[in-house]
């Protein structure tokens, strides 16, 4: 079993050198192209790209696991994109091939397989593809399209927090209002925390636990909406989604993790404010399958509101905060009907979060620093990352994800032992 | 101690040069506002394809390749920016949009295609790298004229000498600068720029000059980094004006979906 561990991160190791010096030749053939008296003419509309990059990602964890493996994160990953445009439409398709160090097995990702066409005043997309709305840094309210939060805690690229939607989007552009329309006819769940990677804290336990489940996800539609236009410098938009709550929720009555149903509305808006940018969003989650509350086995409706602000504090330096509440409505009912109601949420759930951004002065380092800190919840999550661009090609980046609670149950305390540090060394072509 | 002498002296300096071109400060201003309008406000609307060629003080080199859109709204006034990145590899399909905004911070939008994120930015310092290269953002969308004093230093057959002199010194990194204006196109030609230990650390110079129907147009450009080393050159292609561009393609829709019938080679 070992012997065989080895030979498929060889494999890999191959994979990787033998792609990478492909791309390497192809790039300095094209370096010397590109200062050279004329210019290329290879970006004519009808010729298809490839692009991508090769990237080996390494993590460990920070503390012993009872429930996980000391890797956190393995990969060794080639992206291919291409995309060609004919007849009026636009076809694109982007896709990663990886074998995964932590699942020790090759795993594909398509994030995209799309067509898009544009007539006046109407865009149409169908297909894979990615998909983001609202106002919120890492923090979501009117955005119900999947995240992929065992990438995010894993120290993947920023890009992978998104999961693609198997969806049609339709758009609509007025100069009085704007108009998207997403309508996904199979329901795309987040890439919730289920034990592959991670230990969390099991409600239908009480404890925590890595048990690597899949909840039952119904097999129906989502509907998103948004309407969206500017006055000036400010920003306005209002939501609207029918769906499902997108990490599970809900236990069915043969004690399976599942996702009850959800609709919402919600508005933001954001424009300058003072040296900065100030936003403003909030949305109404209705529980649709617990609309008073007092099923145990089905989250409750909640409010939800953020509050935001950015700015750059010194030259090259950005800091920016926001303020999180997630009010559950009937409160009572659940107390009352809860099986452990020492474990339930908050009633007011809080979060403050800060940002800092540092680049230096070529724009090749950049340092940050992610802090989501909950008051009621007392716990906290740390983000420190840095990242070097060497050059148009190589790119090193770094970081930590750190989770302190007071108890295992809350939404960051549960994850105390998946404390992480991780590196990816990226070659794009 | 010094910094605070050098000021006083600059400031000295300043006052003698404004009393003793004091009856040329309309035509200084006019020499200036009809700079701008060349550099920045050529037609009613442009469209140019841009490459750069980065070199740091060690010679490495990096490039980016991207098509730029430009609406003005009023002469000399706000105007409408897009700015369509297709190299390198990491940066491909980024989307850079702004509101350059006269009497307020610019607005400015980038597109993250990887999230399919609309990003605000917030208004920064402008004097900061413009995509990691040596010129500044500000080099790029124009630093607006009512910032600086104006003073003709010399005039020649050819061009003028104008001296500058920050009015906020606090807000920038240069003590002073001097710029070159040709007399027949008012193309900036050359404009160098003095620390405040006055020290020439910074020089831009147009090292090609083309006339596109019917307006000098900096076809390609250099900008050095005299202290540190390090130097980036732009050149321009694909340059047409008073093209009739819609003011709606300057929306959040083109971040997603660039207009491609405005971004297509030869348009």
């Amino acid at each position: 079993m070992k012997q065989n561990h080895s030979v498929k991160k060889l494999v890999a190791a191959i994979l990787l050198t033998a792609s990478g010096s492909w791309a390497a030749n192809a790039l300095a053939q094209e370096e010397t192209d590109l200062w050279a008296d004329a210019w290329e003419e290879d970006e004519t509309p009808a010729a298809p790209w490839l692009h991508g990059f090769i990237e080996q990602a390494a993590g460990v964890r920070l503390q012993n696991s009872d429930y996980n493996k000391e890797t956190s994160v393995m990969d060794s990953r080639v992206r291919l994109e291409a995309s060609h445009y004919w007849q009026r439409w636009n076809f694109a398709a982007k896709g990663d091939l990886y074998y995964d160090g932590v699942l020790d097995k090759w795993r594909d990702e398509l994030r995209e397989a799309s067509a898009q066409t544009s007539f006046s005043r109407f865009d149409v997309k169908l297909g894979r593809q990615i998909l983001t709305w609202g106002t919120g840094d890492y923090i979501f309210l009117n955005d119900f399209f999947p995240k992929d939060w065992q990438s995010f805690f894993a120290g993947r690229q920023d890009e992978y927090l998104k999961a693609p939607s198997d969806a049609i989007k339709f758009s609509h552009f007025t100069s009085i209002i704007n108009f998207d329309l997403v309508w996904t006819p199979e329901f795309d769940p987040d890439n919730y925390i289920n034990g592959d990677y991670f230990s969390f804290f099991d409600r239908s336990q009480g404890a925590t636990a890595a048990p690597s489940f899949y909840a039952d996800a119904p097999n129906d539609d989502e509907w998103a909406l948004r309407f969206y236009r500017n006055f000036g410098s400010s920003e306005f938009a209002l939501y609207g989604y029918d769906g499902f709550f997108k990490s599970p929720n809900a236990i069915d009555q043969q004690g399976r993790y599942t996702f009850s149903r959800l609709q919402s509305l919600g508005a933001s808006w954001r424009q300058p404010l003072l040296k900065g940018i100030f936003n403003v969003e909030t949305a109404y989650y209705l529980s649709a399958d617990d609309t008073h509350g007092d099923n145990p086995a089905i989250g409750n409706s909640q409010w939800r509101l953020l509050v935001g602000y950015e700015q750059e504090l010194v030259t090259r330096l950005t800091g920016s905060v926001q303020f999180y509440l997630e009010q559950t409505q009937d409160y009572q009912a659940l107390l009352a009907n809860s099986p452990a109601a020492n474990l339930e949420p908050e009633e007011n759930r809080t979060v403050v979060t800060t940002r800092l951004t540092w680049r230096n002065q070529n724009d090749k380092l950049t340092l940050g620093l992610f802090l989501f800190y909950s008051p009621s919840d007392h716990d906290s999550y740390w983000r420190p990352t840095a990242s070097y661009r060497f050059n148009d090609q190589w790119q090193l980046s770094g970081g930590v994800n750190w989770f302190e609670g007071r108890d295992k149950h809350t939404f960051f305390g549960q994850f105390e032992e998946n404390n992480n540090l991780y590196a990816r060394v990226r070659y794009s072509f | 101690m010094r910094k605070l002498f050098a000021a006083a002296l600059t400031s000295v300096l300043a006052l003698a040069h404004t009393s003793a071109f004091a009856e040329t400060d309309a035509s200084v201003r006019d020499i200036v506002k009809k700079a701008e309008l060349a550099s920045y406000y050529a037609g009613d609307d442009g469209r140019t394809e841009a490459r750069m060629l980065i070199v740091d003080a060690q010679g490495r080199k990096q490039t980016r390749q991207f098509t730029i859109l430009r609406r003005d709204r009023a002469d000399g006034g706000e105007q409408d920016l897009m700015v369509f990145f297709s190299r390198p590899a990491d940066v491909r399909d980024t989307v850079f949009r702004v509101i350059k905004r006269t009497d307020a911070d610019d607005d400015r939008w980038l597109y993250l295609p990887g999230l399919d994120l609309v990003k605000r930015i917030s208004a920064g310092d402008k004097r900061t790298s413009f995509v990691g290269s040596n010129f500044f953002y500000e080099d790029v969308s124009g630093r607006n004229t009512e910032l600086d004093d104006f003073q003709l230093v010399e005039e020649t057959d050819s061009l003028y000498r104008l001296g500058a002199t920050p009015k906020d010194p606090s807000s920038v990194e240069f003590s002073r600068y001097v710029v070159e204006i040709d007399k027949t196109t008012f193309i900036p030609m050359q404009i160098e720029f003095f620390d405040s230990q006055d020290r020439l650390y910074r020089k831009v110079q147009a090292l090609k000059v083309e006339t596109i129907q019917g307006y000098p147009t900096v076809t390609y450009s250099r900008i050095e980094d005299l202290l540190n080393g390090g130097a980036t050159e732009m050149q321009f292609r694909h340059i047409k004006y008073n093209l009739g561009l819609p003011e709606d393609i300057f929306s959040e829709r083109s971040l997603r979906t660039p207009p491609r019938q405005w971004l297509e080679l030869g348009q």
